[in-house]
């Protein structure tokens, strides 16, 4: 009851901190001012402070904090000093020829394939609305298959296919290469691939704006007179025009960001994306993989704001929002309908006969060279890929909740609720999916090689805040525990660190005092927090009130737990590895391994993220706690949050699997958002608020109506969001380790060898997973997830 | 009174440069136990703000609400004992009609047999019976609005709140709801707060009528009283059909006032506080106009028939007097011609002096 009041309050204050603003003129520090109290009232309603808090540490870190390091890094060099060096490259006459020649290239095939790819979605789209095609559903399913297959799928089979050893080139129209003749490597193969690759997702968009087009209007247009002809040009295709530029654009960035097709197909040509990764993967240079980065990242940024600001604005046809349900309207003139229907069955042709090369391609022993049939690629993928198989696997498996849940918070926070800030989690949330992969994944490994302690501390402070808000709502108690309580955590954290790390840490100086303190053992080091933790569980026995008693017990007894069975865990674990690869056969140690790192991962997470966790929870425990105890309690619970936060280099996650984690989380996010909102934003708040003015707390109508409502969206988020893990490779290829390996990279490393049958056989164990996947979650789904399909590829 | 509302003021943020928007401008109200009072004004006047601020989803810039004693103002609206029945019906799409019902006492955490036999008592009284097993979208509109209402008189609420129930509703149901409300009020003896934009809805169900223009109290009373006894043009002419005559009021007396229109003179029916004045407003209503006979010479108007239509029962005319065009309905068979010069009757107890206001 008390803390429903404090939450209401919070509301009708907040509100009224709006208000006040409004009244007085705009300075930054009135804003400022505001900022800080409306951040402070926040903290009186939990649920959302912790649901913008959380949101908001995770954009930070993961998003923010990663292109932030990419921008700036292009202007410094290993050692630190400002340079221009690579920027200059592109005015220096030893390098400008090609620096411009890619550049060039670069936007050749980003325009050429956006106007290719919109232009067969467009008829992709007309064919299946308007032209009444048979078996429309297979169609479609053929259709969507590029966006589910890994991304150099189609150049794999383009190279089979049509190479200089291809099954068309070679073996039916006996072209010989020789030099200068044009093959399919270079520009226009990539363009070739990538149409067919990106192409789904314009007809995605487009089919779903020709549905909504009203056929009144192009009735009205008729019965004014207008010709077919007339109306399509002044009625249709005026309609279309938002979605067509927005389709244009999302394929223009979508050519730039591709990695997969340039790198396999591109013979010659070197484009940005190729350019930037052999900067990093051949010749190591950060500085200029980041520099070049920034050149593409400005055309794919333009291009996202653009998109989101200018042609989401301009679109006509969203506004009424309703699919009409009236019959469609159908093109009537068998000339276009059959020359529409015969186009789209060629490329349907095309497609199938992409995807069944790569099959046959997979179990031909040498292509063009030997082709008996035989299953010997299948056998080594199995031999030397399994562990790659099963990591990529559960990685992406794992990201996938995780994407999902954070797309449902962040949409619920950005439709649902009011607050400062709101426009920027939203804008950040769909900022990491669309930029390149390769920015992102250069991003993850400048902030994430070394420590990022300045936004650790950053997460930490606001964190923090939440935690001592609720302790008392005297200012000078709340600020006690918050000093007493850090330093305290500091002096722990200082244990862990060697000679070393505190010599590098920034605040040595204000930790000056602490120098004397030894180094301490993992183990050791673990001990101690899970104790106080423990005696604080104890404690709470005793200071607790009895209602809140076995609740706050219990918790503290589980983070004691959690916390030690990162090292309790491995005497499981070991054992278990250990006993696997004693086992005989060729799979199965690489599977008891692979489980035992599995169980591992789980139990031990990144010690700042258990820090962070913990922080949150420690603010609703020390709200149950009693109020004579209080502040003792939270001092010592919020200095083992602390120190846990602070333990060792915290976030230093390079090589660690979580990474690969956190940058498939990030890659699916705005599928996963965007889906929610819009399924969120088509359910009336009066149905919240009818179950509010029945009884039911915030909690109670989350759970019960809003979550049961947004499922179909939220799984359909889930199921994509797989499928982008499973299948991307730009965001991870330079985040693997030898202990993760990713399937899509070995995939690549293995063409780069030259087996391509043996890249065959691993793009179709890789499709069979994604398809298995989406078999069984649409299985559980039921028939829910095909309408939310479309909605969440289409916004891409 | 059972619920009070003092002083009530709320003020939204505005969008871009416009700074605040007052919704709801110092608004007092005392709703008395088992009234079935109605909140009555054109779209953006406040009053589902109003609404909003009793059932809690908005919280009041100032001022203090009471229910039986109790303070709201801290109270979140799920602990308020209110339930609202919504315009767009707001069922949970997602639950049949049983549960969807049954929401409320679940959270009451009531026994199973209590939840069946209420659920069943109620569906009873609202014609549902039969329908526990189906889903929303399986139903029409008035079943759904009946679903709305059932769930929400289920939990017994304190208050009942409805936002524009029946605007949903084709004009027979609507109708038919509209009684059905009433008499289910009656029967159960709920306080209920209704907002409509709906003068003939307000009129029909209400006890009293609060009527609300710019976020102000205009007036407030019984439905007899807003509608014979207007007190300002708004409230006149948002209630039923308004003739507005301007006239200059030479004396004030006794409660009569004889006012000058143009060339004629006329005697009309005075409030207290009105006084003579150069520029006055006379009202009447349009049933309340009798086309006079050749030697009627009291209060009498002449004009010339603009515009007659065909209404049914009656015929509409428009009768243009020097600048003013006024409206006469009648029902007198008699049919005239446009064109042809009246002498228009305004019987002095139905035209009054009114505030421009």
């Amino acid at each position: 009851m008390d803390n429903e009041c404090a939450r209401v309050r919070a509301h009708t204050l907040i509100m009224d901190t709006s208000l006040s603003l409004a009244q007085t003129p705009t300075s930054w520090r009135g804003s400022l001012v505001r900022r800080i109290r409306e951040f402070r009232l926040l903290a009186r309603d939990p649920a959302l402070f912790v649901g913008v808090l959380v949101a908001g540490a995770f954009i930070l870190a993961f998003i923010l904090l990663p292109l932030v390091r990419v921008i700036t890094q292009g202007f410094f060099t290993p050692a630190g000093e400002f340079s221009l060096q690579y920027f200059a490259r592109y005015f220096e006459p030893g390098y400008a020829r090609v620096y411009w020649e890619i550049l060039g290239w670069t936007l050749q095939m980003g325009v050429l394939t956006a106007l290719g790819s919109t232009t067969l979605g467009f008829i992709f789209a007309y064919t299946v609305v308007r032209c009444n095609i048979p078996f429309k559903g297979l169609v479609h399913a053929l259709a969507l298959l590029p966006t589910i297959s890994p991304p150099f799928a189609i150049a794999l089979s383009a190279i089979l296919l049509f190479g200089r050893a291809g099954l068309v080139t070679r073996d039916i129209l006996r072209m010989r290469f020789g030099p200068g003749i044009n093959d399919i490597y270079g520009l226009d193969g990539i363009i070739f691939c990538q149409i067919i690759t990106f192409f789904a997702i314009a007809y995605l968009i487009l089919r779903g704006l020709l549905e909504r087009i009203d056929p009144s209007m192009e009735e009205a247009a008729l019965s004014l007179g207008a010709s077919k002809w007339r109306i399509f040009r002044t009625v249709t295709l005026p309609l279309l025009t938002p979605g067509i530029a927005a389709a244009f654009l999302l394929m223009f960035v979508e050519s730039l960001a591709d990695l997969g097709n340039p790198i396999l197909i591109g013979g010659n040509i070197t484009v940005l994306s190729t350019q930037i990764w052999i900067a990093i993967s051949g010749e190591h240079d950060l500085q200029k993989g980041a520099a070049l980065s920034l050149v593409l990242l400005l055309p794919t940024l333009t291009v996202f704001i653009l998109q989101r600001y200018w042609v989401s604005r301009r679109s006509y046809i969203a506004v009424t929002g309703k699919p009409t349900s009236g019959a469609a309207t159908f093109v009537k003139e068998p000339i276009v309908r059959w020359t529409f229907i015969a186009f789209t069955t060629l490329v349907l042709l095309l497609i199938i006969a992409l995807y069944i090369t790569i099959f046959v391609g997979s179990i031909t022993k040498l292509w063009g060279i030997n082709n008996t049939l035989d299953l010997t690629h299948y056998e080594a993928v199995f031999k030397r890929g399994l562990e790659a198989i099963l990591s990529t696997t559960f990685l992406s498996a794992l990201a996938t909740p995780l994407a999902g849940v954070a797309g449902v918070v962040i949409a619920f926070l950005v439709v649902r609720k009011t607050f400062s800030g709101k426009e920027a989690v939203d804008f950040m949330s769909n900022l990491g999916g669309a930029v390149p992969g390769t920015i992102l994944g250069i991003g993850y490994i400048l902030a994430f090689i070394r420590a990022p302690m300045f936004v650790v501390a950053i997460i930490y402070a606001a964190l923090a805040f939440f935690f001592i808000s609720a302790v008392s709502p005297k200012a000078s108690l709340r600020w006690l525990v918050f000093g007493v309580g850090s330093f305290l955590g500091i002096a722990m954290a200082w244990l862990s660190y060697d000679a070393k790390m505190r010599d590098s840490v920034a605040w040595n100086y204000l930790s000056g005092g602490l120098t004397w303190l030894p180094t301490l053992q993992q183990t050791q080091w673990l001990f101690i927090a899970a104790g106080i933790l423990s005696a604080l569980a104890l404690a709470s026995l005793v200071f607790v009130e009895d209602k809140a008693k076995r609740r706050v017990f219990i918790l503290l007894c589980f983070m004691a737990l959690y916390l030690l069975s990162r090292e309790l865990i491995l005497f499981i674990t070991d054992p278990l590895a250990i006993w696997g690869r004693r086992m005989g056969g060729s799979y199965l140690p690489a599977v008891i391994t692979s489980i035992a790192a599995w169980i591992n991962l789980v139990f031990q997470p990144p010690l700042a993220v258990l820090g962070f966790t913990y922080t949150v929870l420690g603010g609703f425990i020390v709200g149950m706690w009693g109020a004579r105890t209080r502040v003792a309690a939270a001092i010592f619970l919020l200095a083992v949050c602390c120190a846990l936060t602070f333990y060792g280099e915290p976030l230093a996650l390079v090589g660690s699997a979580y990474i690969v984690v956190a940058a498939y989380t990030v890659r699916s996010l705005p599928a996963t958002v965007r889906a929610s909102i819009a399924s969120l934003q088509q359910i009336d708040p009066a149905i919240e608020e009818a179950s509010t003015s029945l009884g039911g707390d915030a909690q109670h109508t989350f759970r019960r109506v809003t979550l049961p409502l947004i499922l179909p969206a939220f799984i359909a988020g889930l199921i994509f969001s797989f499928t982008r893990h499973m299948t991307s490779l730009s965001a991870i290829i330079f985040l693997t380790s030898p202990k993760w390996p990713i399937l899509t990279a070995l995939i690549l490393s293995e063409v780069e060898q030259g087996g391509l049958s043996l890249a065959a056989a691993y793009s179709v164990v890789l499709i069979a997973i994604v398809l298995t996947a989406i078999g069984l979650l649409y299985f559980w789904a039921g028939r829910t997830f095909r309408a939310n399909w479309e909605t969440t590829l289409g916004g891409g | 009174m059972y619920l009070t509302l003092e002083h009530i003021t709320k003020k939204f943020p505005g969008r871009g440069q416009e700074g605040l928007v007052t919704a709801v401008d110092d608004v007092s109200l005392a709703i008395g136990k088992g009234e079935f009072f109605t909140l009555l004004g054109p779209s953006g006047c406040g009053k589902t703000t109003m609404l909003r601020l009793i059932a809690g989803f908005e919280f009041p810039t100032s001022g203090r609400i009471a229910l039986d004693e109790r303070q709201l103002e801290q109270v979140p609206p799920n602990k308020r004992d209110m339930a609202m029945v919504f315009q767009s019906y707001a069922i949970f799409p997602h639950l049949t009609v049983f549960e969807n019902i049954a929401y409320g006492l679940r959270i009451k955490k009531l026994s199973q047999d209590e939840v069946r036999r209420r659920v069943a008592q109620i569906m009873t009284q609202t014609k549902l019976t039969g329908l526990e097993n189906r889903m929303p979208n399986q139903m029409s509109g008035g079943q759904q609005q009946r679903v709305s209402l059932a769930r929400a008189l289920v939990v017994e609420p304190k208050v009942l709140l409805f936002d524009e129930p029946l605007s949903n509703l084709d004009a027979k149901l609507r109708e038919e709801m509209r009684f059905e409300i009433r008499d289910l009020q009656r029967r159960l003896n709920i306080t209920s707060i209704y907002v409509t934009h709906d003068q003939e809805e307000a009129l029909a169900l209400s006890d009293r009528i609060a009527i609300m223009n710019k976020g102000k109290l205009a007036q407030l009373g019984t439905p007899e009283e807003i509608y014979e006894l207007p007190r300002s043009k708004f409230v006149a002419d948002f209630i039923g059909l308004a003739n507005f005559l301007p006239a200059q009021a030479q004396s004030v007396q006794d409660g009569w006032a004889s006012v000058q229109v143009g060339a004629h003179a006329l005697r009309v029916t005075a409030l207290p506080h009105d006084a003579a004045q150069q520029s006055a407003l006379i009202f009447i209503r349009p049933g309340d106009i009798k086309i006079a006979d050749e030697n009627a010479v009291e209060n009498i108007l002449t004009g010339q028939i603009v515009k007659a239509t065909y209404l049914g029962e009656k015929i509409d005319y428009r009768v243009q007097v020097d600048e003013t065009e006024l409206r006469v309905q009648t029902s007198d068979a008699k049919r005239r011609a446009v064109g042809e010069i009246v002498r228009l009757y305004l019987p002095p107890e139905r035209a009054r002096l009114i505030g421009e206001a």
